[in-house]
């Protein structure tokens, strides 16, 4: 045990890939390496009756499928004659920042007119689907709103035929993050009567307030400080099920404690993550610190590891596949992320295609440091239209 | 158990942690059991993994507690941030960028280090508008992470930057406490917090400078040129304090007079067995006084 101790004690740079943890929601077993720094003092978790795991085998399991190099995309009609529905990551594909890549709406366009079905998904929680909607519109994309998200499946049988020539989509659907959250406690019958503690923003109130859930938190708990004065106690509600953690540009102490005070005191409550991304292109200039600093935040301070809704867990990609009944082998994933996107499409079990156009670099790919390999790769989703016309 | 206390106290020197108040109150009988063990002449040593006060400041609340303790018996993980650049020549022509409390800025400062950031960051906000891009100092080679109250995007964002961009950048923890008795009424998120929101942001592991690394042990026993077998460590938590003492391959006694419970200490879930426990370090007087 000793020896043990002082080689966790003794922190030094690991290898970033040994500490990135990814859980899909159906197999959750929580890895615990970043609190065996100390010895392994974890209390065994609560009545939710997850398990603890010591190793990262579960993380491994999801690399080794790849084993072969990604292919440079060269025909990319062989790719999408052989699925019936692309899943887009947004931030680094479609646009970044605030500005469209090039050629995306035409590239949308052509692929609709081949009949294809286009699903957007995002693990940026600060918007709702409502609101994402607005911003695909501000872009010049057209995405048909669809009023409640539970009666899609009625919405896609009636508007089965896209409009080949205008860029109003049709059978189209986004899903945000924050619109996860919401989907995964009412998919787990999360009880009316509870109510969920926000660390996060907008998007994520929204989509619990549509879902019918009570929510506390949230940006305006970005005002509030604490005075660490002698035998002060900060209250927190007993009602509290849930604590449900996203980026937060309003992230402070408070939120932190009180987050912290739910998790670890009031029995059963649940601990949920958006995504855990490291960095996220909030603006296109640089890289922002993304919600895997908020979610690292309440790991540090409870000990426990978080059920991730986002990429690459496989909650969304279960949930859209059982909503519009679409077998998993007839989608191809498309992103900018090894570790989120592509992570993503291959735990779904789906054919993955790489872009080049957003954090992931060509070097990147190929480092030996990296080992997830998606099937192809190429520099932006445009290339489907070149390498077309090449192929002609 | 309780009776082999005894023996530690044939022990030449007696390192005693921070058992000593909780949030602001004194704990029953420390003055005296400190004032039995000086008398013996035993050398105490405390070590806080708090870092929002400096070695200096930690002497004056010894001293507002009525509790004679000089500055240089005294090793909170602020100075040890400090002491740890030191150790590895950290070039004074760096600079270090702050994410935690006063105390850690002014042991920077004692020390000679240039630095950036601390509780004035605090006020800080950032506005995510198209194209907005946020500058950072190219000259920051460490970024110093402790228990920060007035934590905010901002800093977390600004030492992201500098852990991720700027060559060699070290990212240093003062401690990764969970939960700490920031007041006397409950426990309250600590330096574990902060640093795991960077451990989120970076995908990097820190170098801890506080309990349990061993780093405070190997420089206290240096500088007091104590054989750490002679060395008792006394704690209240076992990840930190007895992890601590093992580590250090000290002897080990925890005190029930603050987190750590005798249940939990017992619960099969729990792998970390100090040497010896009692209630609270006056146990020292009182089975002393039991055994004559």
């Amino acid at each position: 045990m000793l020896s043990k101790a002082v080689a966790s004690a003794v922190s030094v740079t690991l290898n970033p890939k040994t500490t990135s943890k990814f859980f899909g929601l159906k197999r959750v077993s929580f890895v615990s390496s970043d609190s065996l720094v100390f010895g392994g003092k974890n209390s065994s978790f609560n009545a939710d009756g997850l398990k603890k795991s010591r190793s990262c085998s579960r993380m491994e399991s999801f690399v080794t499928k790849a084993s072969a190099s990604a292919q440079p995309l060269k025909n990319a009609d062989e790719l999408i004659d052989s699925v019936e529905t692309f899943i887009f990551d947004c931030d680094g594909v479609i646009w970044k920042g605030d500005k469209l890549i090039d050629g995306v709406p035409e590239t949308l366009d052509m692929l609709r007119s081949k009949g294809k079905r286009l699903v957007f998904v995002t693990n940026n929680s600060t918007k709702s689907r409502k609101q994402y909607g607005k911003k695909f519109e501000t872009l010049g994309l057209t995405v048909t709103e669809v009023k409640d998200s539970f009666l899609s499946i009625v919405c896609l049988k009636f508007h089965r035929i896209p409009s080949p020539n205008s860029s109003e989509f049709s059978q189209e659907e986004i899903f945000a993050s924050s619109f996860a959250a919401a989907a995964y406690l009412k998919s787990i019958d999360f009880p009316k009567d509870k109510k969920v503690y926000v660390v996060g923003e907008d998007g994520i109130l929204k989509e619990l307030e549509l879902a019918g859930f009570q929510y506390l938190g949230g940006p305006e708990d970005g005002g509030k400080k604490i005075e660490l004065k002698p035998g002060f106690l900060m209250e927190h509600d007993k009602d509290v099920g849930a604590v449900v953690v996203g980026f937060d540009r309003y992230f402070n102490y408070y939120k932190v404690q009180y987050g912290t005070l739910c998790i670890r005191e009031n029995p059963g409550c649940l601990f949920i993550a958006t995504n855990r991304d490291a960095v996220t292109h909030l603006t296109d200039a640089q890289e922002w610190a993304g919600g895997g600093s908020m979610v690292g935040a309440f790991v540090g301070s409870t000990q426990r590891e978080p059920l991730v809704v986002g990429k690459p867990s496989t909650f969304m990609m279960d949930y859209l596949a059982n909503k519009f009944g679409i077998q998993k082998s007839q989608i191809c994933m498309v992103g900018d992320r090894l570790d989120t996107d592509i992570l993503f499409g291959q735990n779904g079990g789906c054919k993955t295609l790489l872009v080049l156009s957003g954090v992931t670099s060509l070097s990147m790919l190929q480092s030996p440091n990296n080992s997830i390999q998606p099937d192809f790769y190429t520099n932006k989703i445009s290339d489907f239209l070149s390498l077309k016309a090449a192929a002609v | 158990m309780l009776m082999s206390l005894l023996t530690l106290l044939r022990l030449s020197f007696l390192t005693v942690m921070v058992i000593i108040w909780k949030g602001d109150k004194l704990i029953d009988g420390v003055p005296e059991t400190l004032d039995m063990l000086r008398s013996k002449g035993k050398r105490l040593v405390f070590v806080t993994n708090n870092s929002t006060k400096s070695r200096k400041q930690y002497g004056k609340k010894f001293e507002t507690l009525g509790l004679t303790v000089t500055e240089e018996e005294i090793f909170a993980s602020s100075f040890a941030a400090a002491a740890y650049l030191k150790s590895i020549d950290f070039p004074k022509d760096k600079k270090v960028y702050v994410v935690g409390e006063d105390g850690i800025l002014k042991e920077l400062e004692l020390a000679g280090f240039q630095y950036l950031g601390g509780p004035e960051d605090g006020g800080k906000k950032i506005e995510l508008k198209p194209g907005f891009l946020m500058e950072h100092d190219k000259d920051v080679g460490a970024v110093v992470v402790g228990f920060d109250r007035y934590f905010n995007y901002y800093k977390v964002q600004y030492g992201t930057l500098c852990i991720r961009e700027n060559p060699g950048c070290l990212f240093i923890a003062t401690n990764r406490d969970a939960v700490t008795h920031l007041t006397d009424a409950q426990e309250w998120a600590g330096g574990g917090s902060m640093v795991g929101a960077f451990v989120g942001s970076t995908q990097r592991e820190p170098l801890v400078v506080g309990k349990p690394s061993t780093f405070m042990m190997d420089y206290l026993a240096n500088k007091f040129g104590i054989q750490k077998s002679q060395i008792c460590m006394v704690g209240d938590r076992l990840d930190t304090d007895i992890l601590f003492g093992q580590n250090g391959g000290c002897k080990t006694l925890l005190v029930l007079s603050g987190v750590t419970s005798l249940s939990m200490l017992q619960s099969p879930n729990n792998s970390i067995q100090p040497d010896f426990y009692t209630n609270k370090i006056s146990d020292f007087l009182s089975l002393k006084a039991a055994a004559v």
